[in-house]
């Protein structure tokens, strides 16, 4: 009895720590793989080629500019405040790792299957804003400052569109997990149900990761780098990871929600799940190559008066449309 | 023309004009007056809605001499007004109060001659530092007396309880080079915006004091790196006025398409820098692709991509050939087929016209106050364009027309420039079409140039709008004065009026609008 009891135990805590291990090895090839993959598209869109010179395709160029970056010397400017500065860039690298574990990657590719895995997501996505606010308050600076203060304005302001986007799929699957909810789409995609949630939640999921045309927090014209002006080496390359393993978390979630998740016909579920994120993915860098940046008011007020609203009247159609 | 004259004589007491010979000279009338007159005879220019041109100064050992240049903008009419001030105590009245524009001309004359403007709200350095001992453009060593330097020092932000200050600049992204503005901020909005100049500083105005006037050539290019061009024909035009050079026909038509050129090259990278300005990173490569078949041919004549020196005083520095005519034609029809792409690509974007669209409005009365120049005039409505309106090289001669705004904003300035481009587009065909035979320099121009005593202000329009050029001789093969009106220095002036109140984000925006080139403000 306490053998059994002890081997359940030690193969779930197994099947914990292999997945951990997976995850982070995804997250680390994942923000490569995505560094060189937006130099291409911002190549290709601006008649350029990108990267070619290190490895096929430049492929190996991402691994050259890591190393590059793990070998400079961490500076730490001299009036920053320590605790702060040097807590920031790891902290905002939890909710991304915490993400990766309740997404589905296939039936049976989950690293653990919570019954309130998107609460778990969305709650866990809000710790970044504090790490932002933390790096913009400790860097001294007041690029940073403006940067940051910027950053909780947005996120807060696109976090209400992207929950009460994300409501009616709820409402539709009846579950809050992750899992449910794409077994739910077998056949009907929930984007074929819910287009006006999925765009709703496209746009505020692009602002939430500071994106192009949202990328207000760390407007290369007007702040420099925003909140992470004052990072360096690794440091910078942690902020960077985190802004590309985000990139594909939302992408996820929206494939997951609208776009049926591993489901699909001929491949297997993984390959599928992969293919929709990733074009997603590519949506993204696509806008960013092609359009200019928004002005923080103009940018509140498209949330505030534009996506918030019409996110409310979704939503209680949804609900009356199921209750009839 | 005359007009002015005689109400000049008419309204103040004492005051002589004298009319001139344009051709000649450049101005159409010269007065000279006193400093008790001045401000009278100011504000009747200012009632008579014209702009203050240019101010300057010029040490002629015995008396320092302050010209003030008067013009309106559609039909010229140039007024010289000279004021002389005792080298060994030199004070004027300051006219900032009545010209915003003087506010900075007449603090440029302070660090470089030690003029004291009384009422002057801020006499402080614009240009140099701390560590300038004498003043730089005085014909001897004069020091900067104690009192003055204490009056010059820099500019020092004071933090108060709800602001705080924000450098944009030298070293920003957005400021194109080395430009300083110091923000007054609350929050995201600007409370008051202060250009620090002075980071690219050569005193060019100095160096042609001490060359000769075909060693100066070259400096002339360095100061707009983007529309050299249009610096290196101000400048011959105004050396070959001077000295009575005549120039062939082949060589004015091969200045027109080669300036143009330039000009369609300076307008591209503007295009594209502005909308790097508002996060559109992609069409930069873009206009650099159009930017590369100008440079390729333009490469082909003057053995330069950036900084061309290509005109020389009655001509060319060598003859176009086949090979020019052909990628020229070649560059024009490309060219044609390109601004249906930038106008899908930029114009109808939504999030660009919301970004442009009323920001930074000027009107046609601040612009004249301000002797705002170029595209950014047109914008306010005000229809001036040198090319047209006071006609060079063979201008007149080409059809083409003169884009307005009609709101003065930022989106206007780059619908100006666009439509610049394809009016430069005009005359390059028409330039290539009549381009004829012949020499293209001008025979027996003398090694050594010594144009007779007298002075001349010549004027071009550059990329960026009025280009002015004051030369003094005295006999010499150097000149003794040599002035340079830079559309850049008088378009950024009114940036701390457009940004206050504004937000940070707006600020870039309507710093791109101006189209400045840094090297072209400091000199």
């Amino acid at each position: 009895m306490v053998n059994e009891l002890l081997n359940m135990a030690s193969s779930d805590a197994g099947k914990m720590v292999l997945g951990l291990i997976g995850v982070l090895v995804f997250v680390v090839v994942n923000a490569l793989l995505l560094t060189w993959a937006e130099r291409k598209v911002a190549g290709h869109m601006q008649r350029r080629i990108g990267p070619k010179e290190v490895g096929p395709f430049g492929l190996i160029q991402p691994i050259a500019d890591a190393i590059k970056l793990l070998g400079k010397e961490i500076l730490t400017p001299a009036k920053v405040d320590k605790p702060l500065y040097y807590l920031a860039p790891v902290l905002i690298f939890v909710p991304v790792l915490v993400s990766f574990i309740v997404i589905p990657f296939d039936a049976s590719l989950q690293v653990t299957d919570i019954n309130v895995g998107i609460l778990v997501i969305l709650a866990f996505s809000s710790i970044s804003v504090l790490s932002i606010l933390m790096a913009g308050w400790g860097s001294e600076n007041k690029y940073s400052l403006i940067g940051a203060v910027r950053s909780v304005a947005q996120n807060i302001a696109y976090e209400i569109p992207l929950l009460l986007a994300l409501l009616p799929v709820i409402m539709l699957a009846n579950s809050l997990s992750l899992k449910e909810i794409v077994e739910k789409q077998e056949g009907l995609w929930f984007v074929v149900i819910q287009p006006l949630a999925f765009i709703i939640y496209f746009i505020a999921s692009v602002a939430e990761t500071n994106r192009t045309p949202f990328d207000l927090p760390e407007a290369e014209s007007e702040l420099v780098a925003g909140y992470h002006t004052e990072y360096s080496g690794m440091r910078f390359a942690l902020f960077f990871l985190a802004e590309y393993t985000n990139i594909f978390i939302v992408s996820a979630i929206a494939a997951t929600f609208f776009l049926g998740g591993y489901q699909g016909p001929l491949l297997p579920g993984i390959v599928w799940f992969l293919l929709k994120s990733y074009f997603l993915v590519f949506v993204i860098m696509w806008l960013r190559w092609t359009y200019p940046r928004v002005r923080f008011d103009q940018l509140l007020n498209f949330a505030w008066k534009g996506l918030i609203p019409l996110a409310f009247v979704n939503l209680i159609i949804t609900g009356g449309l199921l209750k009839i | 023309m005359s007009g002015i004259a005689e109400e000049i004589k008419a309204s103040v007491m004492g005051a002589e004009p004298v009319e001139v010979s344009y051709p000649e000279k450049g101005y159409h009338c010269a007065l000279e007056t006193s400093p008790d007159k001045l401000p009278d005879i100011v504000r009747l220019f200012d009632e008579k809605r014209f702009y203050l041109e240019c101010l300057l100064c010029t040490d002629y050992t015995d008396y320092l001499e302050l010209v003030y240049l008067f013009n309106t903008h559609l039909s010229p009419c140039r007024v010289k007004v000279t004021l002389k001030v005792d080298p060994q105590q030199p004070v004027a009245p300051s006219m900032s109060s009545i010209y915003a524009s003087a506010y900075w001309y007449e603090r440029e004359i302070h660090e470089f001659y030690g003029v004291l403007f009384t009422g002057h709200p801020n006499m402080t350095y614009l240009f140099l530092h701390n560590d300038i001992h004498d003043y730089p453009l005085r014909k001897g060593k004069v020091p900067v007396p104690p009192e003055d330097k204490e009056r010059l020092d820099s500019f020092k932000p004071g933090e108060q309880e709800d602001t705080f200050f924000i450098n944009l600049g030298p070293q920003h992204p957005s400021t194109h080079g080395v430009l300083r503005v110091v923000l007054k901020m609350d929050g995201e909005y600007i409370e008051q915006a202060e250009p620090v100049l002075g980071y690219l500083h050569r005193m060019h105005e100095k160096m042609a004091e001490n060359r000769s006037y075909q060693q100066f050539l070259p400096n002339t290019g360095r100061m707009d790196y983007l529309g050299p061009m249009s610096f290196n024909l101000g400048y011959v035009l105004a050396v070959e006025r001077l000295c009575a050079i005549s120039v062939p026909d082949r060589a004015i038509f091969v200045r027109i398409i080669a300036t143009e050129l330039n000009r369609i090259c300076s307008h591209l990278l503007w295009v594209g820098a502005y909308l790097a300005d508002l996060g559109a990173l992609t069409p930069f490569l873009f206009v650099f692709d159009d930017r590369e078949q100008i440079q390729d041919v333009l490469e082909g004549i003057t053995g330069s991509r950036l900084t061309y020196c290509y005109f020389r005083f009655g001509g060319l520095y060598n003859d176009v050939d086949d090979q020019f005519i052909a990628g020229t034609k070649a560059f024009v029809k490309r060219m044609w087929g390109r601004f249906s792409l930038y106008e899908k690509l930029v114009t109808g974007n939504v999030i660009f016209v919301n970004r442009t669209k009323g920001i930074g409005t000027i009107t046609g009365e601040q612009a004249r106050k301000y002797g705002v120049a170029g595209p950014v005039l047109r914008s306010a409505g005000i229809a001036c364009d040198l090319r047209k309106v006071e006609s060079y090289s063979a201008y007149n001669e080409m059809e083409f027309n003169i884009p307005v705004g009609e709101h003065g904003d930022a989106l206007d300035t780059y619908k100006i420039r666009i439509a610049e481009m394809e009016n430069s587009l005009r005359i390059i065909e028409q330039a290539l079409a009549k381009l004829p035979g012949g020499p293209f320099m001008a025979e027996k121009v003398p090694k050594k140039l010594k144009p007779p005593r007298g002075d001349i202000y010549q004027v071009v329009e550059t990329p960026r709008g009025e280009l002015g050029i004051y030369i003094v001789s005295d006999e010499s093969d150097r000149p003794l004065r040599m002035k340079w009106r830079v559309p850049s220095f008088s378009n950024l002036m009114i940036f701390p009026e457009l940004a206050r109140g504004m937000l940070l984000a707006d600020a870039v925006a309507i710093l791109g609008s101006l189209d400045l080139v840094i090297p072209e403000i400091d000199r």
